[in-house]
């Protein structure tokens, strides 16, 4: 029975290999130089990620990701986790017509306002700056939405018994119902930075900047600054790619129940 | 703070974002479709519906919505039953089951550019992968980004690699939601494990089915990222789904009126397929309840 479980393991880490032979390949190669790779042979080094850092700035995009995507996600949490609890503890007028608002933007396809957007910050005079980078990525429906479902969960004698002891509000918000929604507001904040980490196509309209970049852009523009076959420097892209993928690679290997959960919690029931 | 104003005061960071961000733009898309407009002139003469005229005759509108659902044709069946094939198998929760599941999983929420990127050099006519496979089968190199025919299904087979873990994933929640019961009852009745599958396990998740369904055509029509990196809509407009129309009007040639209507038209198009998800969801909370 025991041997039977180590060989279906042993396959299924096989099988899972083979799936990401691509990508492992690429981390694989990022650690070549690029005649060892070309002309055979093997040599270990780390040259291409100095050459990546040094050379071609990434250690200022991945200083601006981090900063992007985690300001981004603590204004999202924020904001949706205040407006959860209005939404899911509190009787006022328009609330449904908000929450409807709110939810509505699951809906709306992300590209309807690219255009916009980008008016809107030029005329704020906000592109090409961090502002211009995050403001719009803020407002999370998805996130508003999933929260007050969990909200609505916690038995409401908690609150009361707070308020008798004189509580306002905002204790109320902060010292008892954030800490039991701790596991949704943690899948919630998984799921922004993940999203945001990931942004291309704001990035590519809203900074021109070089200085700006965020990780995504970076490596588009190094791929493509020598597109031409054969021209390529592989092996230093696959440092750059290795990069961009290796905090999510990290990050993925401790929580992946918990982006599990998020996922089928928000797709399915 | 007076508790009458509380939940507004809770809800308005939010709301505020909300307007500015995602409800002023629809207003203001519709309004520049209306509009002839390059970014620079001081103005925005109406020209009614002419930006729409413009696109219904023009080739590259009718190109990248062929493509687009081309794209949408191949790869979404596809998706579908691999993931179906993969979870059935996937299902329980044992340790060589999870292992793989985290495989299959990892891409879905890895940086798109980095897969372009990676892809690119794996179907890479000289050094790559795909190729570096044919030539020790002794067969010969194939052209895969350089061929209009190939290209796209290229696309799809990395889009498909992509997005399979969520469909996995999701699947795998919805079989796992089957009583047990009614496969108890067909192993009396000795049903045949194809009988089982075809009459109990997918009608019951026929539900999951719809909703997938929807949402991968609507992720069809948002592709960008893999194109922008990888092909540009090259060769020959092979590859010039709609987003990538969309970007290069408002973005590369600056016709803004143009672009808003694209976008417009895209919006209509979605919300439609959105409303389309949300009975289906709505029908399932129903009657799981």
């Amino acid at each position: 029975m025991r041997h039977d479980l180590a060989l279906k393991s042993g396959l299924a880490l096989l099988a899972g290999i083979i799936f990401l032979s691509p990508v492992l390949y690429s981390i694989w190669m990022s650690f070549q130089t690029a005649s060892s790779y070309y002309q055979g042979g093997f040599v270990a080094t780390l040259d291409n990620y100095w050459r990546v850092i040094s050379e071609y700035n990434f250690a200022r995009y991945l200083f601006n990701s981090l900063l992007v995507s985690g300001l981004v996600t603590l204004a999202g949490l924020a904001f949706a986790t205040m407006a959860a609890f209005a939404f899911a503890r509190f009787d006022f007028k328009g609330r449904d017509l908000l929450f409807g608002l709110t939810v509505a933007t699951l809906m709306i396809p992300s590209h309807i306002t690219l255009i916009p957007n980008y008016l809107t910050l030029a005329s704020a005079g906000l592109l090409d700056s961090y502002a211009g980078l995050i403001l719009p990525a803020i407002s999370n429906g998805f996130a508003a939405f999933f929260l007050r479902q969990y909200m609505r969960g916690i038995p409401r004698a908690l609150d009361e018994a707070a308020y008798m002891d004189g509580a306002t509000p905002l204790q109320v918000l902060w010292r008892v119902i954030v800490p039991i929604s701790r596991p949704a507001i943690f899948s919630m904040g998984l799921y922004i930075f993940l999203a945001e980490w990931n942004n291309y196509i704001w990035p590519l309209v809203a900074v021109g900047k070089e200085d700006l970049y965020t990780l995504q852009l970076g490596l588009a523009r190094l791929y493509s600054i020598n597109p031409g076959e054969g021209l390529i420097d592989w092996p230093l892209v696959m440092a750059a790619s290795t990069l961009t993928i290796l905090p999510v690679l990290l990050g993925f290997v401790l929580v992946e129940r918990h982006l599990v959960r998020g996922i089928t919690m928000g797709a399915v029931k | 703070m007076s508790p009458k104003f509380t939940p507004y005061l809770l809800a308005a960071p939010l709301i505020a974002f909300i307007a500015v961000f995602t409800y002023v733009p629809i207003v203001t898309s519709l309004d520049l479709s209306f509009r002839s407009w390059n970014f620079m002139s001081p103005e925005r003469p109406f020209v009614g519906f002419d930006n729409y005229w413009r696109l219904l005759n023009s080739a590259s509108f009718w190109n990248s919505l062929t493509v687009t659902s081309v794209f949408a044709v191949i790869s979404v069946p596809l998706r579908l039953a691999l993931a179906l094939a993969i979870a059935s198998y996937l299902k329980r929760d044992a340790l060589p089951s999870r292992l793989l599941r985290g495989a299959i999983f990892l891409p879905t929420v890895t940086s798109t550019v980095s897969i372009a990127v990676v892809f690119s050099w794996v179907f890479s006519t000289d050094y790559g992968m795909a190729n570096g496979l044919l030539v020790n089968l002794g067969l010969g190199r194939i052209p895969w980004l350089q061929d209009p025919k190939l290209a796209l299904l290229v696309v799809i087979f990395i889009n498909t690699w992509k997005q399979l873990g969520y469909d996995v994933i999701i699947y795998i929640a919805a079989l796992q939601a089957v009583p047990q019961e009614l496969y108890d009852a067909a192993a009396i009745d000795g049903g045949k494990r194809s009988q089982v599958f075809r009459r109990i396990t997918v009608p019951l998740i026929m539900p999951t089915t719809y909703f997938l369904l929807v949402i991968s055509v609507i992720e069809a029509f948002q592709v960008f990222t893999i194109i922008n990196v990888m092909t540009r809509g090259g060769p020959a407009g092979a590859t010039d789904m709609v987003v990538n129309l969309l970007y290069r009007t408002g973005f590369v040639l600056f016709d803004i009126g143009a672009g808003s209507a694209l976008a417009v038209l895209l919006f209509i198009l979605l919300i439609a397929l959105a409303l389309l998800k949300a009975r289906i969801v709505g029908q399932r909370i129903h009657y799981e309840a």
